[in-house]
């Protein structure tokens, strides 16, 4: 199997991509690829801010690290939801109800935007 | 009743109008040798004239005491006796620069003979030249001795007016580098130290040493003074002549002599009467605000001012005094972080203000003015204040440069909000759902 499928990877590697987009499309549950979606939108965000703290000014440093913290403390916490709630990942939590698993990352992501709102000034 | 109690009155303030008084004191010891007491009567006229008590001792005496139960028992000594080789047991080169630093003011005359005199001489960074050889000039030509010298002391200095040819015979001295000496007359150009029976022989002998060992020249002073770090003045006089009545009587080009007026000027000096200042007071404060705050703020604004008085002999008191020109304010941690001009304010006199940005630097800072110009009392202020960064609400807040974080902030609570509605609403959905199935 491996001599066959390496040289048609060579050969095409668009169609790997769209392999992998068809495969997700049909393989992921709807929750699934929302958390996603959440998930990449905190990632562009978070570029943007590293971008024009890069490329601008890091002037209010605080509103920097707090904007871009918000960012990577959120994708921290919604990537744990979407570890603790896949189907595939059960045996992993047998104890983790995907309540309960919510429940944590609500109360985590209050807390993070509390922080988040002090430190922004 | 009236005119008894005030006629009295009258003539004290009278009295008080006439006489001349010193800022720092009326009381003088002279010492001097009974025998030489009439050579200088003209002199001590002057200054009981000027309203000075003088006290006269002989150098062995030791009555009246110098200093008594650690006090200082005079506000100044003059001391005439030159050539004495001993002194009673409290006057000692130690024992008078112990005097100056509790703020006693000398005036000592030297000679060219080797005294104790001659080694405190050394402790004010005098450097005389070797014993026996005073200074001489064969110009200009004249029926006096050699040693005995008419200096010309036309052009006016810090301490003395322009003046008549001053006599002088005594020994010259070079100044050490020592920032407190201040010259006041110095050696003709064509004068030098030496034996006066050699004559001119000590001048070949130093061209053949390359000029080594020669003291020559206007670089020496026949007068310098010396202001001390506690405010006291010292005045070195080549020689006790200077003061005598024979040189303050003597004609000069058949003019009289400067003896007179250089005697006056010099002991005004000396005793603290002229270019004496004071720093009468300093504030500081925000601008718009007139109380001196505790702490400042970095980059405060703030006005510092200062009341500066010069002593006027003639009424014994300090008026508010606005000449000074090159004052300066610096606002010091370790180093001046900021150094500005103080000028004097136009319309208020002895006033000196400036309006400052405070340095973007906190910590413990002072405002010091150090004045220090020869001949003039030396001016020294320091005030300490702090300098703090702004309180937590004193910074600006929502700045335009920030808007992309607040906005990366609250897009992402915003969306948490959403996300999580959206989760449960999908989570009550697919639970009925799992009902509906169950049920089916």
């Amino acid at each position: 199997m491996p001599p066959k499928s390496a040289p048609a990877a060579n050969a095409a590697p668009s169609s790997a991509v769209q392999t992998l987009w068809k495969a997700y499309n049909d393989s992921t549950s709807d929750r699934l690829k929302f958390i996603d979606a959440f998930l990449v939108f905190l990632m562009l965000s978070g570029i943007v801010q590293f971008a024009y703290c890069v490329l601008v000014t890091t002037f209010p440093y605080n509103a920097f690290l707090s904007g871009f913290g918000s960012t990577v403390g959120q994708f921290v916490l919604t990537a744990s939801l979407r570890s603790q709630v896949n189907p595939e990942n059960k045996n992993e939590f047998k104890d983790v109800s995907p309540e309960r698993a919510f429940a944590d990352f609500a109360l985590g992501s209050i807390v993070l935007h509390f922080f988040v709102f002090n430190f922004l000034g | 009743m009236l005119s008894f109690y005030s006629l009295p009155l009258f003539f004290l303030s009278l009295a008080g109008l006439l006489h001349a008084k010193s800022s720092d004191g009326d009381s003088v010891l002279v010492l001097v040798e009974n025998a030489h007491k009439k050579d200088f009567s003209l002199f001590f006229d002057d200054l009981k004239e000027q309203g000075y008590s003088l006290t006269f001792r002989a150098p062995k005496d030791e009555k009246p005491a110098v200093v008594e139960y650690d006090v200082p028992a005079f506000s100044h000594i003059i001391i005439l006796a030159s050539e004495s080789k001993n002194f009673a047991k409290d006057i000692t080169p130690q024992s008078l620069v112990e005097i100056v630093s509790g703020g006693t003011n000398l005036l000592i005359g030297l000679s060219p003979k080797q005294t104790p005199l001659s080694s405190l001489a050394a402790e004010f960074s005098l450097v005389l030249p070797p014993p026996g050889t005073p200074l001489i000039s064969f110009f200009p030509e004249r029926k006096d001795p050699v040693s005995v010298i008419p200096i010309d002391a036309s052009l006016p200095s810090t301490i003395l007016p322009a003046m008549s040819p001053v006599w002088f015979s005594g020994v010259p001295f070079a100044h050490g580098n020592n920032p407190r000496l201040v010259p006041i007359l110095h050696a003709p150009a064509e004068s030098f130290a030496a034996d006066s029976q050699g004559g001119a022989d000590v001048l070949v002998d130093a061209t053949e040493k390359g000029g080594e060992g020669l003291w020559a020249g206007s670089q020496l002073s026949v007068a310098s003074g010396f202001q001390a770090a506690g405010g006291a003045r010292v005045t070195w006089l080549g020689g006790v002549d200077m003061l005598s009545d024979k040189f303050f009587k003597k004609q000069v080009s058949k003019a009289k002599s400067g003896n007179a007026r250089f005697a006056r000027e010099v002991s005004a000096w000396t005793f603290q009467e002229s270019l004496v200042l004071r720093i009468d007071s300093t504030t500081h404060h925000l601008v718009n605000s007139t109380t001196p705050e505790e702490h400042y703020t970095t980059n405060d604004n703030i006005v510092f001012t200062a009341h500066i008085s010069r002593f006027h002999p003639k009424t014994a008191t300090w008026e508010p005094y606005s000449g000074i020109k090159d004052l300066q304010l610096e606002f010091t941690m370790l180093d001046p972080h900021i150094r500005t001009a103080l000028p004097a304010v136009a319309g208020s006199p002895g006033t000196y203000s400036v309006t400052f940005r405070a340095p973007d630097r906190h910590g413990v800072f002072k405002f010091v003015v150090d004045y220090k110009r020869k001949g003039w009392t030396h001016l020294h202020s320091s005030t300490t204040v702090a300098l703090v960064p702004p309180r937590h609400d004193g910074y600006p807040r929502f700045l335009s440069a920030a808007w992309p974080y607040y906005a990366g902030a609250i897009s992402t609570s915003v969306a948490f909000f959403v996300f999580s509605a959206a989760w449960l609403a999908g989570e009550s959905r697919e639970g009925k759902k799992a009902k509906g199935g169950k049920a089916q």
